[in-house]
């Protein structure tokens, strides 16, 4: 065999590569507008009936023709479409009838598929559709190793009130990155009673690993019952700990809050020093105007601008102990206090949130 | 050694490298298949509305550098600041523009003066002044003395107030869900350093208010085929590179990076001559030496248009930009090279950019010059030199239709099955000319690298109130 015929196979491969390349990609958009054509009609039917039977107009058996009649995924994406727009009793209705359905049955089977997709499709419909016979599922789901997966089993807090599903979602939360920790902490504000139950017991564990983040959600709930433990935390070893604490305990306006904040705000790390200063504006007891007028001449800018910010919320004497700082003998404290003096009000706003 | 010795030996050494090198670009083919298949998933699967009501979403500051751009810039950040996205803040500069971009953008925002009010963390050329907008509460504004493009987003980094920093082209275009849409890498959790969106052309497409309302593929030929060169270098060559964990380039024109990870190796290099590969390969080397976990993916379907060079003086100078930049990311950087110290990056990604990318057109132009030689002296068998040409340019054509095949199968951004035809021919094309041409333009990078310094190099903008 020679290099030459090697080279004409290679060559002859190519062609025959190419032409099935094209006649894939004209194959492929010939077919997708078939399925469009054809798929297009039945979502436009569905959506009518949806229509009616949400104004109470119609029944709710061509609602259910008209979702087995969609290919599932489709099925999927309607369901969560519409689920914002009905009304909670009749949006349980219509879940519960979904129960029965053969399609219904098929997607709560992939539960359990070894194939992220089809989980996936699991979750996203009983995120919307999940009856009290679902919470075993939507249990494993939450626990589940794919991180889209997890993310959509645990949106079905917004609609089902169910303690293991709640405790599922509270116990993984500490464990995820930052901001699908933000996520879960969305979805679980809307469990209060349990969580806050939860909670009170898990921040009374000072050598948990997870008490940063169980902190900083807890914190975020702004709930009184939870204002003791938190407040107990202050002199936890742990910096990370005592950040969250001196940014939440701005919103518990309490004298032991004050008292918390007013070591806090001394704390050897300047994070939070910071998070002290905001709180202590948050909370504007004028005991605590000296402490900030101190940390206007902190060495790190961050605590000095949060302790600037955190006087222009003390009115008219916050105002004025600004006004000192910039005419006074420390560099730092005039400089932080002529840049806070000439902020205008919406930049303020906007630290302020 | 006689002449025949020496095209012989030549002809070999190319021929292992042609084999190497387009080994490599097939395993890269093969590694699009499955992750395109997942990022196609996730994207259709994204719940918008609600993620859009979730606190969760990252907030994200956009910096937009901006010189000479009086074309394109009010309606460049007039669709930015329309984007749907919760949390998010503008930062325009204007580095030094001679045109009148400040007096666009004071008129257009109705800008007011403000002090500043946070420290400069990396050092850049004096601000001249710091404007916020009455009209739009997101817009911040530098005005400063000309820096280039480094410096700008330097001084934009540091007055950023979110953790997220993404780098916008003024003459970009973004996709009001393409925020959203990046940001989910994040939401699944993911060690996230830095992510990348396609950039897609813009040329010949309608645009209304600041978006693309109708993708169409040019009908000029030099912008056309840039259509196939972006859809292959983005949704095969990016996501392949996805699997094998090394991705070397985030575009400047669109990508999101972590603001602590970009401090830490002191922002943007102001000597650099294409300043987002030497951000990425920096802070690459950054995290590996700290042995921090991380991830820098390109994901497909968050999208950014840009205006590409309709013209080839222009096009010859932003390739010739690119490839100095190449050549000195990878000279300055030639430590990393083959080191296992940096993983997957020192081993593959170096290596492939450096032999596979840099020195290409040098291979390539001695290919041709040594078959021309041996012709000449009947050295070479000319049925074989004109077999092996072909097989050369039909794989080059394989590799851009398969990005159409891709892009077909996953986005299908242009609709019409006429602009389906012209993709297929472009591609086709693209081989016969215009390739050689971008070699010629690359070489020269090679002996303009050692003299030229850092320039924003000239393009012109038609801007895009209409489609051409």
């Amino acid at each position: 065999v020679t290099s030459r015929q090697i080279l004409l196979v290679v060559a002859l491969v190519q062609g025959v590569l190419l032409g099935a390349l094209i006649i894939l990609i004209i194959l492929n958009r010939w077919f997708r507008l078939r399925r469009n054509a054809s798929v297009h009609p039945r979502r436009v039917t569905l959506d009518n009936a949806m229509r009616r039977w949400a104004a109470e107009g119609g029944p709710l058996g061509s609602v259910l023709v008209g979702f087995a009649r969609l290919p599932a995924s489709l099925a999927i994406d309607a369901l969560v479409g519409w689920s914002a727009r009905v009304p909670g009793e009749r949006w349980r209705e219509l879940a519960a009838e979904l129960e029965h359905q053969w399609w219904a049955r098929i997607v709560r089977t992939n539960s359990g598929s070894f194939r992220w997709w089809k989980r996936l499709e699991c979750a996203r419909f009983l995120s919307v559709a999940a009856t009290p016979r679902d919470v075993a599922r939507l249990v494993r789901l939450i626990n589940d190793r794919h991180p889209a997966v997890h993310v959509a089993a645990v949106a079905s807090l917004e609609r089902m009130e169910s303690a293991p599903l709640t405790l599922a979602a509270l116990e993984r939360m500490p464990r995820l990155a930052s901001t699908v920790q933000a996520y879960y902490a969305g979805m679980l504000r809307r469990s209060r009673p349990v969580v806050i139950q939860h909670l009170q017991k898990r921040l009374g564990r000072t050598d948990d690993p997870a008490l940063p983040r169980l902190v900083e959600f807890g914190v975020r709930l702004a709930e009184p019952a939870l204002r003791e433990r938190v407040t107990a935390l202050a002199e936890h070893p742990d910096p990370e700990v005592r950040i969250q604490v001196s940014r939440g305990l701005g919103n518990f306006p309490h004298r032991e809050s004050v008292a918390a904040l007013t070591r806090l705000v001394a704390d050897p790390a300047w994070e939070v020093r910071a998070q002290a200063a905001r709180s202590l504006g948050m909370i504007a007891d004028p005991t605590t105007l000296p402490l900030l007028r101190t940390a206007l001449r902190d060495p790190i800018w961050w605590v000095r601008l949060r302790a600037g910010l955190a006087l222009m919320r003390f009115g008219t004497a916050g105002r004025n102990a600004l006004l000192e700082a910039e005419v006074g003998a420390d560099g730092e404290a005039r400089d932080t206090a002529r840049m806070i003096l000439g902020l205008p009000a919406q930049a303020l706003a906007e630290f302020a949130a | 050694m006689s002449v025949g010795d020496i095209v012989t030996g030549t002809d070999l050494a190319i021929l292992v490298y042609f084999l190497a090198l387009n080994s490599f670009y097939a395993l890269l083919l093969i590694l699009s298949i499955p992750e395109i298949w997942e990022q196609t998933r996730l994207a259709e699967d994204d719940d918008f509305q609600r993620l859009m009501q979730s606190d969760a979403l990252p907030p994200i500051t956009i910096l937009v550098p901006a010189y000479n751009e009086s074309a394109t810039i009010e309606a460049s950040v007039t669709a930015i600041l329309t984007l749907e996205y919760r949390n998010y803040e503008v930062v325009v500069v204007n580095d030094g523009s001679k045109d009148n971009t400040m007096e666009q953008l004071l008129h257009a925002f109705d800008l007011y003066e403000i002090p500043r009010i946070y420290p400069e963390t990396i050092a850049t050329k004096p601000l001249r002044a710091v404007y916020r907008s009455r009209t739009r509460s997101r817009l911040l504004v530098l005005d400063k003395e000309n820096g280039g493009k480094a410096d700008s987003l330097n001084a934009a980094i540091n007055a950023s107030r979110f953790p997220l920093v993404i780098a916008v082209d003024a003459d970009t275009l973004i996709e009001p869900d393409a925020l959203l849409r990046l940001t989910r890498p994040f939401l699944l959790g993911r060690e996230i350093a830095a992510v990348g969106g396609t950039v897609r052309v813009a040329n010949n497409c309608t645009v209304k208010d600041g978006r693309v309302t109708d993708a169409r593929v040019p009908h000029r030929l030099l912008p056309g085929i840039q259509v196939v060169e972006y859809l292959r270098a983005f949704l095969f060559g990016r996501l392949g590179w996805n699997r094998l964990g090394g991705n070397l380039v985030i575009s400047g024109a669109f990508g999101l990076f972590r603001k602590d990870y970009v401090m830490a190796i002191g922002g943007y290099r102001t000597t650099s001559i294409v300043e987002d590969l030497d951000l990425v390969v920096r802070l690459h080397r950054h995290l590996r030496r700290h042995k921090v976990r991380y991830e820098m993916p390109f994901i497909p379907d968050p999208v950014a248009w840009t205006e590409v060079p309709e013209l080839t003086t222009i096009l010859s100078r932003q390739r010739e930009r690119w490839h100095r930049g190449l050549i000195a990311a990878m000279w300055e950087y030639k430590g990393m090279l083959f080191n296992p110290r940096y993983g997957r990056v020192g081993i593959l990604a170096m290596p492939f950019y450096t032999f596979g990318e840099m020195l290409a057109p040098l291979i390539e132009v001695l290919g041709y010059a040594v078959t021309v030689l041996g012709l000449a002296f009947h050295m070479v068998n000319v049925p074989f030199a004109l077999l092996f040409m072909l097989v050369a340019w039909g794989y080059g054509m394989l590799l851009s239709i398969w990005a159409v095949v891709l892009e077909e199968v996953s986005f299908r951004r242009y609709r019409r099955f006429g602009d389906l035809l012209l993709l297929l021919l472009y591609a086709s094309l693209e081989n016969l000319g215009y390739r050689q041409l971008t070699v010629w333009w690359r070489l020269k990078a090679f002996v303009s690298v050692w003299r030229r310094g850092q320039v924003w190099g000239a393009m012109v903008r038609k801007g895009f109130a209409t489609p051409s």
